[in-house]
């Protein structure tokens, strides 16, 4: 009796929360950077250039690519189990229930389109480096651009905060009401403050 | 006389199984303490729609009348609840009614709940007591799991969580929280606790406990109070001990 959905569910939840967590961690770190202008941004980028380009290109394809293509495809298998019902029954954990999934299917355009633009166009195939300079061209120069990146944000941060919360359930770690409610506020709480960041950082090209 | 009060009943009906949903209105005679099903036997009497159409009795089921049997399931304004226990007075008016379409129709609001026995086949839920051993008194329950026990004894495979569950569906292979959770009643008992292994390992297969989303409408809907999502991050919990024996131990 080989398991394959159960270790397939644990290691969706496992990578979820620990590998793409992780990226998303990053990303706001790396881009709050811009808030110090320029300089600062371009600074934090040329950090990461540091690494050698075998190695960078090894850590992007193994805890970037592979387990985002892995959550993604695994993870539109699993919303479509679902039969989203929070006008019917409009509990607050349902109603996250059905953000989770909502949040899953703008993440999967969303992502083809930033990674497929920005990583793949941009950087790999014409070889312009990432920039801050490049990053304030394409958010200023369009409102709409910018408008979906901050929901892009947005969406990711609830879909990893709300992941704890169900991380800690799906894994045992928290099992009765009362330390359920406490986590998920506590995430609710990291999901406002790191969409309060993204607004701050995304906003600071429209300052400078 | 003054004219008598009557409640408005919109009915969601079907003819049979593959038939297509259609509603009914209905206007029952209001008296103190109606309830739902009271109101849908007055309709079984009289079954004449507002428009005066003389139309087939609508089809239900119930037994017990108090909230132990399970039988009377229905959708009752959007919710899945027991028709015997849900009093017109608390309810909005008009009052929709419609059958559990996560179950198979067969007729009006009946429906066939059969798929939660055969889920509970599957995880195994019952106590085996016949073997070669001696059968000998019952073994005393453990004082400090009993409560727990008795709590979820009181499941009555009603089906409520199974309906509010957006993972259980003709979309999903899940047997859904009541099932799921009888697990762990079993292996509770004194002897059911032998039988473990089998139910954990039988939770992990595809459209067992992994199924799960935690939307957690299953312990807002359920009528007996069971405390589901606690009994279900229980389970996950044990399911992952068991995967972590099921590596390490062979």
């Amino acid at each position: 009796m080989f398991h394959t959905t159960f270790y397939l569910r644990r290691l969706h939840s496992l990578v979820g929360l620990l590998i793409l967590g992780g990226v998303i961690f990053e990303h706001i770190f790396t881009n709050s950077m811009a808030i110090g202008g320029a300089a600062a941004l371009n600074g934090a980028l040329a950090m990461m250039e540091l690494i050698p380009h075998p190695i960078f290109l090894a850590i992007e394809v193994c805890a970037i690519a592979v387990p985002l293509l892995f959550h993604g495809i695994y993870g539109v298998y699993i919303a479509l189990q679902a039969k989203n019902n929070p006008r019917q029954y409009g509990f607050c954990r349902n109603w996250q229930f059905a953000l989770q999934r909502w949040t899953a299917w703008y993440l999967v355009v969303f992502l083809i389109w930033h990674i497929g633009y920005l990583r793949i166009f941009t950087k790999g195939i014409t070889g312009t480096p990432i920039s801050y300079e490049l990053l304030h061209n394409l958010f200023t120069s369009s409102p709409i651009t910018t408008v979906l990146y901050i929901l892009g944000m947005f969406a990711a941060i609830f879909h990893f905060c709300n992941g704890i919360t169900t991380f800690c359930m799906t894994w045992g770690i928290a099992k009765g009401p009362r330390v359920q409610k406490v986590i998920a506020c506590l995430s609710t709480l990291l999901c406002i403050v790191m969409c309060l960041i993204t607004l701050v950082f995304m906003g600071s090209y429209f300052v400078m | 006389m003054a004219e008598q009060k009557t409640v408005r009943f919109i009915i969601e009906r079907q003819d049979g199984p593959d038939a297509k949903p259609y509603t009914q209105e209905f206007d029952v005679p209001y008296r103190p303490g109606l309830n739902v099903v009271a109101a849908l036997m007055e309709i079984q009497k009289n079954p004449v729609t507002v428009d005066g159409k003389k139309v087939a009795p609508v089809v239900w089921e119930c037994n017990c009348l108090e909230k132990v049997c399970g039988a009377c399931m229905m959708v009752i304004n959007g919710k899945a609840r027991q028709a015997c226990c849900s009093l017109v007075d608390k309810l909005d008016q008009p009052i929709h009614l419609a059958p559990a379409r996560t179950f198979p129709v067969i007729r009006d609001l009946l429906i066939d709940r059969s798929v939660m026995f055969e889920s509970l086949k599957r995880i195994q839920g019952w106590v085996e007591v016949d073997g070669t051993w001696e059968v000998k008194d019952a073994p005393i329950q453990n004082p400090y799991t009993a409560q727990t026990a008795y709590e979820i004894s009181h499941c009555m495979t009603c089906g409520c969580c199974l309906e509010a569950c957006p993972n259980v569906g003709p979309q999903s292979d899940f047997i859904g929280p009541a099932p799921t959770v009888q697990a762990y009643l079993f292996n509770l008992h004194p002897l059911g606790k032998f039988d473990a292994p089998k139910r954990l390992n039988a939770l992990m297969e595809k459209g067992g406990i992994t199924s799960c989303g935690n939307s957690q409408n299953c312990v807002e809907v359920c009528p007996k109070k069971i405390k589901l999502t606690t009994y279900l991050a229980q389970l996950n919990r044990d399911v992952n001990k068991q995967a972590l024996k099921n590596i390490f131990n062979h």
